[in-house]
């Protein structure tokens, strides 16, 4: 009789300790394994609904503000840290780790309207409703700091005055000037108490302003008589204006494409344009049903996030027309910002009930320190969950979410109402001559001109 | 029209003015006229306040007039804007216009007033300068500007200027400021600066542009800039759009991440790790290792006789390694399993040692001795143990081969363990045993017939012996008795046996002679038999009996007998055989061609008496010389054979032709085809496939039935029949099974069946709709076709298919995009890869660039 036996070379199988994995070897014909595709797709299926089981996305609340949140900046220099101001002209640097108030800047009479920080994270610029700007300077970070719950209360470095009320207030990147909208933008720098520059445009005051962070020397601003603007502050004008149907509450330009902003719109849309073409919006985000009231994009450039006035906060895909995510918690009422953590992991909303709300962006990420195993895992998980993202069943469970229901009610009727509008316009066109009607795209809908 | 116009200019300047104090008489229509004359050259705007008031249209007409001839036109125009500035200095035409605008009444008391205007004008300056004590001249513009002319309805200004002015002609110009200086002092070189002036265009500095479009411009000029810093970014943003994997942060130093980093940072605390640390941080060793090394040879300085004991210790080993492996490849060379198999038993029994040393072999032989001891003493393996007797009992050895087995292993190792007892003992044996070994000796080359002598011998002595003991136990009379009986039966025997022997001598003499005749050919295998060979096995049956394990006789005997027929023996059996069949055949010789006939239209006879023929054929060509008759008989049977085929075939070709020639008839081809598919109607199978897929698809309701025990009980009901409802439901399902069926694809087409049957499990892995980003479906198809798992792919490979579109690290901050020159050239090099090493630094550059966003 013959007896066969697997040979195997001892060097090879032997393990170093006992915990490494014994050595396994496929063999990877496909004629041995023909129900590849089922058995993926029952993975795919498996990994959306332990998504679904694992989605805890809300992590903590920052409470000690005793009115609205009303503007946030974070520390581009310092994770953990996140200044937050309110409506009764409360400043505070809390950390994130501990979500406790690290110290206080108390000065401002009157609501804080803006916040920013600079680049090296040293400099704090707040401005307000009582026409001050205020320059703080940072305390840096030590562990023996945030082992002491004593809060400290900081000194204005410096106080510049203007006419009249500010609403908002940006940093350049890595450089020392900062600008300040209000009846009109202002450019300031560090050291000088008066504006080094200032743009002027209608009698209608501007109400938001963001730095572009590839390009520091461009910025955009939207004012009150609804256009968006982008200037470079070595010119003396405008370069380009667009006017829209309704305002813009604030704007995020994306970090990772310098050309492109997006704009949070009055009407519940965020538009997302290309700073060449300003014709049509490049894209258009649909979800909230309320005013968008802040966004922020992630450092990756690949997402954004968005307060809105619904009382939600959801996560958009740059170049998606709808959210991959929605966060909302009983508690939470009008939310006026938001800000995406610099490591592109968490999402911090800021809200009229006085909290800062702390969020993961993936709501179902397993936090702290993964083994090589668990990633490989977890990223084959994503994988089969995106390659049959289409498959109807697969993307019940994926885009399933639990509304509140004022969002939920309000979302149905505006569907209703855009669709008895769509129905119509349908039937006026089918009943007019050809080329008579025209039916405006998305895109260009709710932009009324771009200004020569 | 024309008419009109020439009319009034060739009139004279005074009947203009009366015209102009007429103008208000003026009958309306005349002033439309006039009016639409003039319209398309105004804007429609200003015609509508040219028809409102009937003053305007005096001023109208007036003007009109007075635009015929250039020169006087220019000059009307003047007068006409800039009132009495210009006509103050010419005296004709002041009056003239004093008249004409300013007073509606009679134009002679004009000029007086005009100079009693004058009059009244110079006192006032005057008084103003004696009160102020000013020049004259800085009040005379005020006086002069006084007597103004309204021609229109409003004052002129920015928001009414007169026609001529938006009409762009009729503008003042240097000349007209000039044509009154001329003839003064000044005049002509005034006059060549403005002509040089004029020629020279590269100083003049225009008037500014308003505000609005001024801004635009200035925003042109900023979008271009703008626009270009943007499009700088263009290459880098593509490339991370379209990158499969963007990664941010992958060269951020999180602490220690070598085991090197680690290890600069140890610090020795035993006391074995201090002895370690300062032999190996030892000033000297450190030093010569920072020099050329030269030092580190002295330090390490080993002595000759060291240095020689070590090398003869080295060669020592290697030879004698050497010689071992050279051992080892001659064993192995070994093809004979039996030398391994020992090699085997031996390195398992007793070490190599062993064998060598005699301490251990005699140690070994000892244990050995003790076994066999106790093996005599307990009887442990002769089917004495508790389990073998059970096992005997039971009858188990019987039925298991298992048990079988392992009770004769039993025995065998009790047999073992005794013979090796015999051999183990010392020379001083017994007879027997000294017979035994004579036997054994003898067995491979003896004779039979000493055999014999030695049995005949043995059996004497045994007759001989047959003395009684006279004392102990043996001697009591009955047991004497008994062992008479005995005796005499032995000796019985032992006559029988002496008898047979000498019987066997005799024959045995004959065997002999028949031995010596041996040829050395043996054959093996052979089938036939003869009976002198069975007569030898009876006798050597007995023979056996008595003396065992002689295995080699009857293969002698065999050979022996077997090289005499071997020559006959297999033409025999092929005779044999054909003749047997021959027989048979010919025992019914009328049914002997039908025979054939039959068995040639099954196919197989013809092969079959084929190789007969040439098989007998062969044989009687072998056995041609030793049996001539059997040659003669197989050939006749041959002959009769082939003839009898012969005849056969001509028969089933006759048969054949016969039938073909008498109903030959080329058949149509639909007869071919029908007779083709005579078997299986087609459409009728068809039409019961489309009946069941139809019923499958859209079964047919059920008739409503009366079932025992439901509804039915007692005689109304069952008077009743079925109920109403069941019948309305069947008619309403009925209906609904009809319309199916009409609605159906395949409801018209006759010879198609269209399944509509849709699987419901299936339906959950397709889309209904093509998904977005994909523009056809083999595209979106194909997207999922490879499986992408660690079970289908290797290791290798699994890491790049799973990779998501953004690869980050918690907790490090990820900087904004900072630009970078994106090289053109290396976009065309990545398109087109001509060699790995090239490749790879570029890949490694395009991935700097995917991370320098994050810096």
């Amino acid at each position: 009789m013959r007896i066969k036996t697997i040979s195997r070379s001892v060097d090879e199988f032997t393990r170093e300790r006992s915990q490494d994995l014994q050595r396994v070897f496929h063999n990877f014909d496909p004629s041995l394994r023909p129900m590849e595709k089922a058995v993926e797709y029952q993975r795919a299926l498996t990994a959306a609904k332990l998504e679904k089981i694992f989605a805890r996305p809300f992590v903590g609340a920052m409470d000690g503000h005793r009115d609205g949140i009303s503007c946030m900046a974070k520390n581009p220099n310092y994770l953990k840290g996140i200044f937050s101001a309110s409506m009764d002209g409360d400043i505070r640097l809390w950390d994130i780790a501990t979500r406790r108030t690290v110290c206080q800047f108390p000065g401002h009479r009157g609501a804080v309207r803006g916040l920013t920080v600079s680049t090296d994270g040293n400099v704090l610029v707040s401005c307000g409703t009582d026409c001050n700007v205020r320059l703080w300077s940072v305390p840096r970070p030590s562990l023996e700091d945030s082992d002491l719950s004593s809060e400290k209360s900081i000194e204005p470095s410096a106080v510049y005055t203007c006419k009249n009320a500010l609403l908002a207030v940006d940093h350049q990147f890595e450089g020392d000037l900062f600008a300040t909208a209000g009846a009109q933008l202002d450019i300031w720098n560090h050291n000088r108490s008066q504006p080094v520059q200032s743009f002027t445009s209608g009698s209608h005051s501007v109400i938001s302003v963001r730095f572009n962070p590839g390009e520091p020397d461009i910025l955009a601003t939207s004012s009150g008589d609804n256009h968006i603007s982008i200037y470079d502050i070595r010119m003396s004008s405008a370069a380009r204006k667009i006017l829209m149907r309704t305002k813009t509450n604030s704007i995020a330009w994306n970090p990772m494409e310098p050309m492109n902003f997006t704009a949070a719109n009055e009407d519940g849309n965020c538009y997302s344009f290309d700073g060449r073409k300003n014709e049509e919006a490049k894209c258009v985000h649909k979800d909230h049903v309320s005013a968008v009231m802040d966004i922020d994009f992630s450092p990756t450039g690949r997402e954004f996030v968005t307060g809105s006035y619904d009382r939600s906060v959801r996560i958009f895909p740059y170049n998606g027309g709808h959210s991959r995510e929605i966060y909302h918690t009983k508690r939470m009422q009008r939310v006026f910002c938001v800000k995406y953590s610099s490591d592109a992991t968490y999402v911090i909303s800021g809200s009229d009930d006085t909290n800062l709300r702390l969020w993961k962006a993936k709501a179902s990420e397993q936090l702290g320190v993964i083994l090589p195993r668990e990633q490989k895992k977890h990223e084959y998980n994503e994988a089969v969950k995106n390659r049959y993202k289409h498959l109807p069943e697969i993307k019940r469970i994926v885009r399933h979410r639990h509304l509140p229901k004022p969002i939920y009610k309000a979302k149905a009727e505006s569907r209703a109402m855009n669709d008895a509008k769509r129905r119509k316009d349908e039937r006026r066109k089918a009943h007019s001559a050809p080329g008579t009607v025209v039916t405006e795209s998305h895109r260009t809908r709710r932009i009324i001109k771009e200004v020569e | 029209m024309g008419g009109l116009k020439r009319k009034s200019s060739s009139s004279a300047k005074t009947l203009a003015k009366s015209k102009k104090k007429k103008g208000p008489h003026l009958p309306n229509s005349i002033l439309k006229v006039i009016a639409n004359q003039k319209r398309p050259l105004n804007s429609d705007e200003e015609d509508d306040d040219v028809i409102g008031s009937d003053d305007e249209h005096g001023g109208d007409l007036y003007e009109y007039e007075e635009g015929v001839p250039e020169e006087e036109s220019r000059k009307n125009n003047r007068y006409d804007r800039h009132d009495n500035y210009d006509y103050e200095l010419p005296e004709d035409f002041e009056d003239e216009n004093v008249e004409s605008e300013d007073d509606d009444d009679g134009g002679n008391t004009d000029n007086d007033e005009a100079e009693g205007d004058d009059d009244d004008d110079d006192r006032h300056t005057r008084m103003l300068q004696s009160l102020t004590g000013m020049p004259s001249a800085a009040f005379e513009g005020e006086s002069k500007s006084k007597p103004v002319l309204f021609t229109e309805a409003y004052p002129e200004g920015e928001f009414n200027p007169t026609r001529d002015v938006l009409e762009g002609k009729n503008v003042l110009t240097e000349e007209d400021f000039l044509a009154p200086l001329e003839g003064t002092p000044g005049y002509q070189k005034t006059s060549k600066q403005i002509a040089r002036m004029r020629k020279d265009t590269k100083h003049v500095v225009h008037a500014p542009l308003p505000k609005p479009q001024r801004e635009r411009l200035e925003r042109k000029a900023v979008i271009g800039l703008v626009d270009e810093e943007f499009s700088k970014w263009v290459h880098l943003v593509k490339k991370n759009r379209e990158a499969p994997t963007v990664y941010f942060n992958q060269d951020v130093d999180l602490g220690y991440s070598t085991v090197g980093a680690i290890a600069s940072e140890f610090q020795p605390r035993t006391e074995f790790e201090k002895k370690m640390a300062s032999v190996l941080n030892d000033s000297e060793v450190s030093e010569a290792h920072r020099d050329d090394g030269a030092r580190l040879l002295e330090l390490n300085e080993v002595s000759m006789e060291d240095h020689i004991k070590d090398r003869n210790h080295i060669a020592k080993m290697r030879s004698l390694l050497f010689r071992h492996e050279l051992k080892s490849k001659r064993i192995k060379k070994i093809k004979s399993k039996t030398y391994h198999r020992l090699k085997n038993k031996d390195l398992k029994n007793s070490s190599l040692g062993a064998l060598m040393d005699p301490e251990m072999a005699k140690e070994e032989a000892m244990r050995q001795e003790a076994k066999r001891v106790e093996e005599r003493m307990t009887l442990k393996h002769k089917n004495t143990g508790k389990w073998a007797k059970r096992m005997l009992s039971r009858g188990l050895n019987v039925k298991y081969d298992g048990t079988k087995a392992a009770i004769a292993e039993q025995l065998q190792m009790n047999a073992n363990l005794s013979r090796k007892m015999n051999s183990m003992r010392d020379g001083s044996s017994s007879d027997e045993s000294d017979d035994e070994e004579e036997l054994n000796d003898g067995s491979d080359e003896d004779t039979p017939s000493r055999l014999i002598a030695k049995a005949k011998e043995k059996t004497l002595k045994a007759l001989e012996d047959d003395e009684v003991p006279n004392a102990g136990l043996m001697s009591l009379p009955f047991m004497a008795r008994a062992m008479k009986k005995k005796n005499e039966e032995a000796n019985e025997e032992a006559k029988r046996a002496l008898e047979e022997y000498e019987e066997w001598e005799n024959s045995g003499g004959e065997n002999s002679k028949k031995t010596v005749n041996v040829s050395g050919r043996r054959v093996f295998g052979a089938t036939a038999k003869v009976e002198a060979p069975k007569e030898s096995r009876k006798d050597s049956d007995n023979f056996y009996d008595d003396s065992d394990g002689d295995n080699d006789m009857p293969g002698i005997e065999d050979n022996n007998i077997e090289p005499v027929r071997d020559n006959a023996s297999p033409a025999r059996n092929t005779i044999t055989d054909t003749e047997k069949f021959d027989d048979d055949v010919a025992g019914n010789p009328a049914s002997k061609t039908t025979f054939d006939v039959a068995m040639f239209a099954s196919g197989s006879w013809k092969k079959m008496t084929g190789s007969k023929n040439t098989e007998s054929k062969k044989a009687s060509k072998k056995t041609h010389a030793p049996i001539p008759q059997a040659q003669d008989k197989k050939g006749s049977r041959d002959e009769e054979s082939e003839d009898s085929e012969s005849e056969a075939e001509e028969m089933v070709d006759g048969i054949l032709t016969s039938a073909s020639k008498e109903t030959f008839e080329v058949p149509s081809q639909a007869e071919l085809i029908n007779r083709a598919f005579a078997g299986d109607d087609v459409l009728d199978e068809f039409e019961k496939d489309k009946e069941e897929v139809l019923n499958q698809e859209v079964p047919k309701p059920e008739k409503p039935v009366l079932v025992p025990g439901w509804g039915n009980w007692t005689d109304i009901q069952r008077k009743r029949g079925i109920s109403k409802q069941m019948v309305q439901k069947h008619e309403a399902e009925k209906k609904e099974w009809e319309q199916g069926l009409k609605t159906r694809k395949d409801a018209r087409l006759k010879h198609v069946i269209i399944s509509e049957k849709v699987d419901k499990k299936a339906e959950k892995l397709h889309t209904t709709t093509l998904p977005f980003p994909y523009t056809s479906k083999e595209v979106f198809e194909h997207s999922m076709r490879m499986p992408i798992g660690p079970e289908f792919n290797p290791s290798t490979i699994v890491g790049e298919l799973n990779r998501p579109e953004v690869v980050k690290k918690t907790g490090v901050i990820i900087k904004p995009v900072k630009f970078e020159e994106v090289n053109p050239n290396d976009e065309v090099d990545d398109e087109h890869p001509r060699n790995h090493q090239k490749q790879k630094p570029k890949k490694k550059t395009s991935r700097r660039q995917g991370k320098v966003k994050s810096k």
